[in-house]
């Protein structure tokens, strides 16, 4: 009797598995399942993205990347490869947001002299501004954040009204993106008086994603709209194929 | 009982032969690392420094003389010009972030002509010992975690001084020739690297002064009158060389003192 009780719940629990194996597969391997899986809403102009966009798949077999993700745990190796997929680093978003004269590159922030603003916000890394899956555009608590690199700020003949000096003086950061585009991606000629600016709540509302760019509709550089990783991968298959030799 | 804990234990030593066999996925940074990432730097700025005479002597100099314009606001669209020497630093900074390697160069100053560019905190600090001392200063970046190197910059022209003595931006105006203007940083991820990653470095800045170089003769192609693009240098007319002849001279240049270097610290021989 009891041998039987235990039978049927083995017979249970293993047609349980089972169901929840194939949901599990399943949702894993459905093509429109990056709603499902995601950790949140994709930030405005990503919307179109596919997840191994972003997220490329490690072209190594799975016991290369247990040995590698154990050689860097004992520091043995530099670079940790992730699980499955790639880790997302700044260096995949500037695979398709690449500009020759962005104002403020990212890798500009590395230079020591900015270690300051470095332990305010990690504006080295694309995500510190810019984190993904918030279905916003910019992520920033505050819009004032020119305050952490430019309080010396001082034009000689300053043309402008208020001088950008008395705006420092009086701690008035969030005008500073009323009037610039942090990037300088969009072409626009730069307002000489605060007033014809643009109003702080249009640019939460772009930070936001609620609005297009209230700077300008036209840009110097458009990102790309798909990433091909396919190179990506091809450099990594020829990079194991010569570490393999 | 006994069979399940022999199978699972073989399992497990297994697996754990199948990862310890496992060839790595991609280049073992640390495979061979042998040199001392200061080394690399003092090469990567005699490269560097042989660049930039190039081009401030050969392109703007000569170029001024046969009418090419350099002008800070050169990317301007209308404004047909070059870029001038610490600008194509700065391109060939630009371009190198492009590149996969994490090497990182920056020109700064005391008193810089744009405020981004001036020295605080460590860089400071350490820019002060080199004017006292004129000798070159290696530190960590603690909080990136980046070995770092600076080098003197030093007016070794006299355009570097008149320019950066008329620059209506310009906090200082009484530069003279032999002065330490500013100084250039380097800075890397790896205390130590292998030969292979250490001339991949080098091949990283010469590709990036390659594009640098590309990015200007781009601009001056969009000149009203357009320079003649080919194997002719300034110093004989209206023309620029092209992208392969300015880097077959820098590296005609640059490359037995970058050999030398390897040979004598034995770098290439680890």
């Amino acid at each position: 009797m009891l041998n039987t009780l235990l039978r049927q719940r083995r017979k249970i629990g293993i047609c349980v598995g089972i169901a929840l194996g194939v949901i599990l597969v399943a949702a894993l391997i459905y093509p429109k399942r990056s709603p499902l899986v995601a950790k949140g809403p994709m930030n405005t102009g990503h919307e179109t993205l596919g997840c191994e966009q972003c997220h490329i798949p490690v072209n190594a077999t799975p016991a290369q990347q247990v040995s590698a993700n154990i050689y860097r745990l004992l520091r043995l190796r530099r670079n940790s490869i992730g699980f499955g997929s790639k880790l997302v680093e700044s260096a995949e978003c500037i695979d398709c947001h690449d500009r020759p004269d962005d104002r403020h590159p990212i890798s500009r922030f590395l230079e020591p002299h900015f270690a300051e603003a470095r332990r305010h916000i990690k504006v080295y890394e694309c995500a510190a501004c810019h984190a993904e899956h918030q279905g916003k555009r910019v992520t920033l608590p505050s819009i004032g954040y020119c305050v952490h690199c430019h309080q010396d700020t001082e034009l000689h003949d300053d043309p402008i009204f208020p001088t950008h000096a008395a705006l420092v003086q009086n701690e008035d950061w969030n005008t500073c993106l009323q009037c610039h585009d942090f990037h300088g991606n969009h072409i626009r000629d730069t307002p000489i008086r605060l007033q014809d600016g643009i109003s702080e709540s249009a640019i939460w509302q772009y930070f936001t994603g609620e609005i297009d760019s209230p700077y300008s509709d036209e840009k110097r550089h458009h990102a790309l709209e798909s990433r091909d990783y396919a190179a990506d991968t091809q450099d990594d298959t020829q990079d194991t194929e010569g570490n393999s030799q | 009982m006994r069979w399940a804990l022999g199978a699972a234990v073989a399992l497990a030593l297994g697996v754990a032969v199948v990862i310890v066999n496992a060839p790595p996925p991609d280049g073992d940074a640390f495979s061979g690392a042998a040199i001392p990432i200061a080394d690399v730097f003092a090469i990567l700025e005699a490269e560097n420094d042989t660049l930039r005479a190039l081009w401030t002597k050969e392109i703007v100099g000569k170029g001024k003389e046969r009418g090419l314009a350099f002008d800070k606001h050169w990317r301007e669209p209308g404004v047909e010009a070059g870029p001038l020497p610490a600008l194509f630093l700065r391109e060939t900074a630009e371009s190198l972030r492009r590149n996969p390697l994490p090497l990182y160069l920056f020109l700064g100053s005391d008193f810089p002509i744009s405020d981004a560019n001036k020295f605080t905190g460590l860089q400071e600090t350490y820019f002060m010992r080199i004017k006292a001392t004129g000798d070159p200063q290696f530190f960590i970046d603690e909080d990136v975690g980046m070995q770092t190197a600076m080098f003197s910059d030093i007016a070794v022209a006299e355009a570097c001084v008149t320019c950066h003595n008329a620059d209506p931006d310009t906090p200082k105006t009484d530069w003279r020739l032999g002065d330490i203007m500013g100084a250039t940083t380097w800075s890397y991820p790896s205390a130590e690297v292998s030969a292979q990653e250490a001339l991949a470095l080098v091949g990283a800045l010469r590709q990036s002064a390659r594009h640098a170089y590309e990015e200007y003769l781009a601009k001056a192609a969009t000149f009203a009158n357009p320079p003649a693009i080919g194997d002719d240098w300034p110093s004989y007319g209206y023309a620029l060389p092209t992208a392969d002849e300015f880097m077959r001279e820098a590296e005609l240049r640059a490359s037995p003192a970058t050999l030398h270097s390897l040979l004598e610290h034995k770098l290439v021989n680890d």
